[in-house]
């Protein structure tokens, strides 16, 4: 009983690969800032109709540094029963982006991608080109770093705060960064081997 | 003890009575803490036996400031200024974990403390803490007007 | 005060904190165009803003010219400190986004990391059907609040009362089962944590019957009250191509005529076994959202009486002790326990390298989590789809042309809760 989605690879941490999807979105493209317009106008004209969320990720070591993250739904825009709203597809477009670098602002295909790319400016610092008014959003307007970098501490730059015990440690990196390609294949595959023979009580061969 | 001891202590008595039976609460309601304090107006706690069910929105007219929520930086200086706007006397009952110590949020955004803004009077600890606990809270608020502390006739910290 | 010790800093504690230095918050940059337009700052602090909610206002007279919404002021970094959180330490943090439904926060997240392990189609039935009818019962008891709160801002009292009572009964319930009456955290990578306890179903049944009643009071109070008409109808109104465009999702969206509910597009967790409408107006005003939450609340009701019926018997959690903690009672007896125990409590179990996004529908629309996981015991990122900042966004559309009056109806409409928009 072999579960199909064994065999994929994630594109999240190898930015070369497009994968089978594990039943979460219909389709998943990865593009550059060059292209995301063009991918994004001709995913819209295919009927996707609601940009559901816009997100960054921060891969700290990889090159592209960063993934914008945009995620659509192919929803109806006018008034329709269950029936007809039947099950939308959804569709994720990984837009990597160096440190410093800009992506195109999707607020002329979708009015609502304003407020998630002020975020995204405001917690990883990636700028979006002709976006109509790029300023923080959740930190004060003063604030300076860019606070979901993974090289912004935790706990915030140093200030006056309470001290903690020296055993209360938390390290804000995360020890490594995401495996790409085999490697991520070889530790899913030693993480689900554990999984199922500690289930079972005994090793049993991958089927 | 003159005449005049006895009626001034006996008048400050009478302010002290009047000013805790009457604690009303600035509506300072920041995240999950907020909803536990909008249900003590409610039937199932009614704090309107102890005079506090008029939660006044203008820091004018309020005596108490509840701060429920976890403080972000961007808010704190607001909560300072809303605390400078109410007239004396006034206490601050720090509400949760959050608002008290920074809670389960020792992070980059939030206040570790609303008391490093603002003086504190009572903390509440709990995430929320049950609507029981800020009801008890405001009775060590009104133990303490009436027990010494600030308010009575003088009504100045 | 001064006695206590110094590193407890506190302002009385702080003899170098100037008491009387004032903290002015910076404004934001807004300028008025043309010499009609006055600017009003409505918020932070506010009574009908729903929390910390800053709309600035352009205003002509008592007219909206434009509404610039002003979020962050709840920001709390939750997603940061997720990724340094153990994956069910994370869910503590998680479930205090949408702290009005916290379990649908919990469900989204635990649906994505079960994709992630791949154990899906071992999640036992009856925690399956427990998460059903505990989201469901949180969606009422959040309806409550919005109905009370979303009542007082238009002057209504006594609805609060109605709602909070309800809410205060279904608290009782919940309390019972998971330990806390907010930010529960009661579901769990797997399943949930922990049975129902004994006479819990006896207690459900008699919410139910008491149900029918306090929905007919409720409508009673607001449905046909000409004021509340008269307030309500017209205001706000938003199509469904504008929704669509906008992002609205959830009650606000249906309102509007797209019956778009993740519970039927993309079933999950058993909602396919029960029957249930997708209550959908084609208005898309403030009253037709009005109407679609309450009718949301009975279907809710209706689910929850099916899950009731249904209920199997068997364990809650997942069989894999791996990810699961095992029963406390074999801890002292069995040595394979206490180190499954140990290892879980002090390391967490790994999750397979990948990304994810999964969704339910919350009381306020598609609440869905993009996860990404290094195949370590923590999380990488997790990105929330927050169903409040996109219905709240779209403020800025409808408000213009409105009383300022209305501004507090479209707010309270919309239902926004900040812990969501502002992580």
């Amino acid at each position: 009983m072999a579960d199909r989605s064994f065999q994929t690879v994630s594109t999240a941490v190898d930015p070369t690969a497009v994968r089978q999807p594990i039943d979460d979105v219909d389709e998943i493209v990865r593009t550059t800032a060059g292209q995301l317009l063009e991918v994004l106008a001709r995913l819209k004209s295919q009927g996707y109709a609601q940009l559901t969320d816009v997100g960054g990720v921060d891969y700290l070591e990889r090159s592209p540094r960063f993934d914008v993250v945009y995620h659509l739904t192919a929803l109806p825009t006018r008034a329709s029963g269950v029936a007809d709203v039947g099950r939308p597809k959804r569709a994720r477009v990984l837009c990597g982006v160096d440190d410093g670098a800009a992506v195109p602002s999707a607020v002329r295909l979708w009015p609502n991608a304003d407020w998630p790319e002020r975020e995204v400016f405001d917690l990883f610092g990636i700028t979006f080109g002709d976006h109509p008014d790029l300023r923080r959003i959740q930190m004060p307007a003063d604030w300076e770093g860019h606070p979901l970098r993974k090289d912004y501490p935790l706990r915030g730059p140093a200030r006056d705060r309470t001290p903690r015990p020296p055993f209360a440690n938390k390290e804000n990196v995360g020890s490594r960064v995401p495996p790409t390609g085999e490697v991520a294949e070889r530790l899913r595959q030693e993480i689900f081997e554990r999984m199922r023979g500690e289930r079972s009580g005994e090793s049993e061969a991958t089927s | 003890m003159s005449a005049n001891q006895l009626f001034l202590a006996k008048l400050d008595e009478a302010a002290r009575w009047a000013q805790s039976s009457s604690v009303w609460p600035l509506t300072m309601g920041l995240a999950c803490c907020a909803i536990e304090m909008m249900v003590i107006p409610a039937p199932q706690y009614d704090i309107s036996r102890i005079g506090s069910e008029v939660f006044r929105s203008s820091p004018r007219q309020a005596d108490l400031m509840i701060v429920s929520g976890r403080v972000s930086h961007k808010m704190a200086p607001i909560v300072r200024r809303l605390y400078e706007q109410m007239a004396e006397p006034k206490w601050v009952i720090s509400m949760g974990a959050c608002a008290s110590s920074g809670g389960v949020f020792d992070n980059y955004a939030i206040l570790q403390g609303v008391d490093q803004v603002i003086p504190v009077d009572v903390y509440v600890p709990g995430c929320p803490p049950t609507p029981d606990g800020l009801i008890y809270a405001i009775n060590l608020i009104q133990q303490q007007i009436r027990t010494g502390g600030r308010g009575g006739i003088l009504a100045r910290a | 005060m001064s006695n206590l010790p110094e590193w407890i800093a506190g302002a009385g504690n702080r003899p170098d904190l100037d008491p009387t230095a004032v903290l002015t918050p910076e404004p934001p940059e807004v300028v008025a165009r043309g010499d009609d337009e006055m600017v009003l700052s409505m918020g932070p602090q506010h009574p009908s803003t729903h929390g910390v909610l800053q709309v600035v206002l352009g205003i002509d007279g008592e007219e909206v010219v434009r509404a610039e919404p002003e979020i962050g002021y709840l920001h709390t970094g939750i997603e940061k400190t997720a990724e340094n959180l153990f994956w069910n330490q994370a869910l503590t943090v998680i479930d205090r986004m949408d702290y009005l439904g916290p379990l649908t926060n919990d469900f989204a997240f635990c649906l994505g990391v079960e994709r992630l392990l791949r154990i899906t189609d071992r999640i036992p039935r009856r925690a399956q059907q427990i998460r059903v009818m505990f989201a469901e019962l949180t969606r009422i008891t959040s309806h409550c609040i919005w109905l009370g709160t979303h009542a007082i801002d238009l002057g209504a009292i006594s609805p609060f009362f109605y709602a909070v009572d309800l809410r205060e009964n279904i608290l009782d319930l919940i309390e019972a089962a998971s330990g806390a009456r907010m930010n529960m955290t009661y579901f769990r990578v797997g399943g949930v944590n922990g049975d129902l306890p004994d006479g819990w179903l006896e207690r459900l049944d008699a919410l139910i019957a008491k149900f029918p009643g306090r929905m007919r009071d409720l409508r009673d109070l607001l449905q046909k009250n000409p004021i509340w008409t008269d307030r309500e109808i017209g205001v706000g109104i938003i199509s469904a191509a504008e929704a669509v465009a906008w992002g609205l999702t959830g009650p606000a969206l249906r309102a509007s005529g797209v019956a778009y509910d993740l519970r039927k597009a993309y079933p999950y967790s058993t909602y396919d076994e029960y029957e249930f409408d997708v209550p959908t107006r084609t208005e898309g005003d403030s009253y037709a959202r009005f109407l679609v939450r309450l009718d949301e609340m009975e279907e809710a009701m209706r689910i929850v009486q099916q899950v009731r019926k249904k209920l199997d018997p068997g364990p809650v959690m997942v069989d894999d002790p791996t990810i699961s903690l095992p029963p406390k009672p074999s801890i002292g007896i069995s040595m394979e326990s206490l180190i499954y125990h140990f290892k879980l409590v002090s390391e967490g179990f790994r999750v397979p390298p990948g990304d994810v996004y999964a969704a339910v529908e919350g009381p306020r629309g598609e609440v869905g989590y993009y996860i990404v996981s290094n195949g370590e015991n923590r999380p990488w990122r997790v990105r929330t789809r927050p169903a409040s900042f996109y219905n709240l966004q779209a403020l800025k559309k409808i408000a213009a042309g409105n009383l300022i009056a209305d501004v507090v109806v479209m707010i309270g409409s919309l239902d926004p809760v900040f812990g969501e928009v502002d992580r």
